[in-house]
């Protein structure tokens, strides 16, 4: 277990190193450079060289790399090209934030899907799973900005319940933070629900056809104790990898969201620094990004094999 | 005319909250058979039925900030700096709602004959937030950031025209030019030119001469100001409290406006300005025809572009009002193929509007001895509609007989591979703060944007004139001229200036279209207050 959980630290260390060199290597060919993009269409060649040699982008590529390279293993992320402000000092509030969004999405998500897709599975065919398949299924069809701006029309707008802005401020207290955050959470617990609920339906039900099973049925045991000691924790690596896999989602993929909600997550941040080509910053929020996959998958491999029985002690 | 009385009314009341421009309240007071000198009064008393009242916090929601935002003027360019900065300094000079110059921090000024030396007050009695008295010195410091070798300042092209400048007391800059310019206090009032204490570099902890002080910057999110509670400008920097949120999206805003989240919002939607304008609670404040100038650009050097024929039919080719109409909501005036807008002093009021003429275009095509399809490059890089337009375009020429290919290209490094470079692309340009810096930067031979190539001796000898011409009659004559050439001769097809489109809780006052910039000139926070 512990050579496992060593081997995929080490894994990820190296997936991440290659993710920044890919990283550069694509901002590098992307045209235009952050001079021209700081500056605009109105830069003459003089300011721009004059802003290129004060960036230090005279220099040739692999030597920038290489010195970001030796200061990021420091712990030192620099400081953004176009403010000149510090990026982990930016990045931290907003990286907060987005975990904040995403384990107040997670919340309510992952229990009610693994909730709905038992309770689906249990009831196969009845009013409860179509139901269950229909509402989300629905809700995963139709684009993210669409839920958003529907539940923005719908409680905002026409009954106030909820702010349309969900933008928050250091200052800001927990509860005040749950209440303006509520609409783009749920609108995220719209979008991540059918994948689970599926995936955890699928899995239940294949459990329950094997032999096992029916053998739990013929010694008498409830239902309820079947499914929750025979079948769910055989049913669970899966559901496992789909959660982390969707939690990994609600961490990187959640830009639009942050658009229309105004939440100031780091997706929006990388958004801007590529659109300025502002290397560290993008360089910071790829090593986030980066490392919220490699640490949710690890973390579902380890917790796969701490469910299941029959992984946890192999012949 | 009982319309017309039913609009005067209304007029009137948006008079009293500042909301209507002088010029738009006596064109429709006039309608209605009012006398100038009545419809004058009218406006003046209407005006000052509000005084502005202290106290409140001003909630802003604005598109046009970004994470990597600075309030270092060097690096501003777009709304949400602007704003921000406006707050916090002062610039040199500002511009009343018509646009002209007046003195802000360079109180007054003088030119001798030839307007190459200028003499400048500097405002007296004014302090910084740290405590500082402003002096000349203040003033020569804030310019000198945007000069010199290293410096990366957008401003450091405009200033380039300053050959000496020294203070010859503490109250008085004296500047002079490498050659004359008759606008030049025009120039200083560009919103780079912001001025702070001399020696000054600390731009996270801004000290300025500004009514309000900057409490929190959080880049790309938000900002907030706190009343500074003395201000050299009376009746200005009324709210205790402003926050500037940054809002990119234009449905975000819009329903933060509607919700009461936020009191002003900039750049709304077109499409559905409409349906705000009917909702008592908001206040839509629309400045006609001083935004974005939307055109298709031809190299005139280039193979074909160089026949003034083609060009004409172009020109004519092109269905300005159907482009409007379909993909502005009528909010937007239509471009007589130059880029000076008509809030400009020295619009030229006597040349008639180019309207679409699919015959002409053809009789001109046919005249230039040309065949075959003319290829137009647009992106949405150059501008979020070109595409739509580039397409509205190509059916207006397809009526004439001639093919148009639109060639759609990528939005990224589009400034830097296709303007200036392809033989006919999609381009806008925006407000220049004077006539003759429209004229020298978009056409003049010595510009490195003028991107239609147009490089024409007479008429950089007309706009060199006219830039040190005193005598307002001959300097209005020499610019229509220069109007008159570019439409006729320039390869310029500008087919449309948009709108600015703000909107406003009804409880703010204070908020009136601008000649220069949406939101008040982008002071809002300093001009308005809350009913």
């Amino acid at each position: 277990m512990l050579r496992l959980i060593i081997t995929r630290v080490f894994l990820g260390c190296l997936t991440l190193l290659v993710v920044t060199l890919l990283i550069f290597v694509a901002t590098e060919i992307l045209p235009g450079d952050v001079a021209s993009a700081v500056l605009g269409q109105g830069a003459t060649p003089d300011t721009l060289a004059a802003f290129r040699i004060e960036l230090g982008l005279d220099r040739p590529a692999y030597v920038r790399y290489l010195e970001w390279l030796t200061n990021a293993l420091q712990g030192d992320l620099g400081v953004a090209m176009t403010n000149k402000r510090d990026v982990i000092e930016t990045l931290t509030p907003r990286l907060s934030n987005t975990l904040f969004l995403a384990g107040y999405a997670a919340a309510i998500a992952v229990p009610m899907a693994i909730v709905l897709g038992v309770l689906s599975a249990i009831n196969e065919g009845k009013f409860i799973d179509r139901a269950a398949n229909v509402l989300t299924l629905g809700a995963i069809s139709v684009p993210e900005f669409f839920i958003a701006y529907i539940l923005i029309l719908v409680f905002a707008t026409n009954l106030g319940w909820f702010p349309s802005l969900s933008t928050v401020y250091a200052d800001m207290g927990l509860w005040d933070k749950i209440y303006v955050v509520a609409l783009p959470a749920v609108t995220l617990t719209l979008l991540v629900m059918a994948h689970m609920l599926r995936m955890t339906r699928a899995s239940v039900l294949a459990i329950m056809s094997q032999p096992y099973i029916e053998m739990a049925f013929l010694k008498g045991l409830p239902r309820r104790r079947v499914i929750l000691r025979h079948a769910l924790p055989n049913a669970a690596a899966p559901i496992i990898s789909v959660v982390a896999l969707n939690l990994a989602y609600l961490i990187v993929g959640v830009v639009v969201i942050e658009v229309v909600f105004v939440y100031p997550g780091v997706g929006q941040y990388m958004v801007d620094g590529v659109t300025k080509r502002d290397l560290p910053v993008i360089q910071a929020c790829a090593l986030v990004f980066g490392g919220a996959f490699v640490l949710l998958n690890t973390l579902a491999d380890v917790l796969a094999i701490l469910v299941n029985p029959r992984l946890r002690h192999p012949r | 005319m009982e319309d017309f009385a039913k609009k005067l009314r209304e007029a009137e009341r948006l008079a009293a909250r500042s909301s209507v421009s002088r010029r738009d309240f006596m064109q429709l007071a006039m309608m209605t058979g009012l006398s100038a000198a009545a419809a004058g009064a009218m406006f003046s008393k209407a005006e000052a039925a509000e005084t502005p009242k202290k106290g409140g916090t001003f909630r802003m929601g604005m598109e046009g900030g970004s994470a990597t935002d600075s309030l270092d003027p060097r690096t501003y360019a777009d709304s949400v700096m602007i704003a921000a900065s406006l707050a916090v300094y002062n610039c040199m000079v500002e511009f009343d709602s018509a646009g002209n110059p007046t003195g802000e921090l360079l109180e007054s000024w003088e030119a001798k004959p030839g307007a190459v030396e200028w003499i400048f007050n500097v405002r007296q009695g004014v302090t910084f937030s740290n405590g500082k008295t402003l002096d000349a010195d203040d003033i020569l410091y804030s310019i000198a950031i945007h000069r010199g070798e290293e410096t990366s300042s957008p401003a450091k092209g405009i200033l380039a025209q300053i050959a000496d400048i020294k203070a010859v007391s503490p109250s008085q800059v004296a500047i002079t030019l490498s050659s004359g310019n008759a606008d030049f206090p025009v120039i200083l009032g560009d919103y780079h030119l912001v001025v702070v204490p001399n020696g000054f570099t600390d731009w996270q902890k801004p000290i300025g001469t500004g009514g309000y002080v900057l409490e929190s910057f959080e880049p790309g999110v938000r900002l907030v100001f706190q009343n500074r509670g003395e201000y050299w400008k009376e009746g200005r920097a009324n709210f205790d409290t402003v926050e500037l949120l940054n809002i990119q999206d234009v449905a975000a805003r819009t329903a933060a406006l509607q919700s009461g989240q936020i009191d002003a919002a900039n750049r709304l939607d077109a499409r559905t300005v409409d349906l705000m304008m009917s909702n008592p609670d908001l206040n839509i404040v629309r400045t006609k025809g001083t935004g974005n100038r939307f055109c298709f650009v031809s190299r005139v050097t280039q193979p074909g572009f160089d026949n003034k024929d083609l060009r004409l039919a172009l020109k004519y080719g092109i269905d300005r009002e159907k482009i409007i109409d379909s993909v502005y909501s009528g909010y937007a005036v239509p471009g007589n193929d130059h880029t000076l807008d008509s809030f400009n002093p020295y619009y030229n009021t006597e040349m008639p509007q180019r309207a679409y003429d699919p015959d002409k275009a053809a009789f001109h095509f046919k005249k230039s001895g040309l065949s075959g399809p003319i290829t137009l490059k647009t992106s949405e890089g150059a501008w979020g509609s070109a595409v739509d337009c580039a397409q509205l375009y190509q059916e207006s020429m397809a009526k004439a007989g001639i093919t148009l290919n639109v060639e759609k290209v990528s939005a990224d490094g589009y400034w830097d591979n296709v303007w200036l470079k392809e033989p006919f692309c999609a381009v806008y340009w925006g407000r220049r703060l004077s006539a003759d810096q429209t004229f020298t930067q978009t056409y003049g031979s010595g510009s490195d944007w003028n991107d239609s190539d147009w490089r024409v001796p007479e008429f950089d000898k007309l706009v060199e004139a006219a830039r040190v011409e005193l005598d307002e009659a001959k300097r209005k004559e020499m610019y229509f001229a220069c109007q008159q050439m570019i439409a006729e001769d320039g390869g310029m097809v500008c087919f449309a200036i948009t709108d600015y489109l703000d909107g406003f809780s009804s409880k703010v006052m204070g908020a009136a279209p601008h000649a220069r910039y949406d939101m008040n000139d982008n002071r809002i926070a300093e001009k308005g207050w809350f009913a």
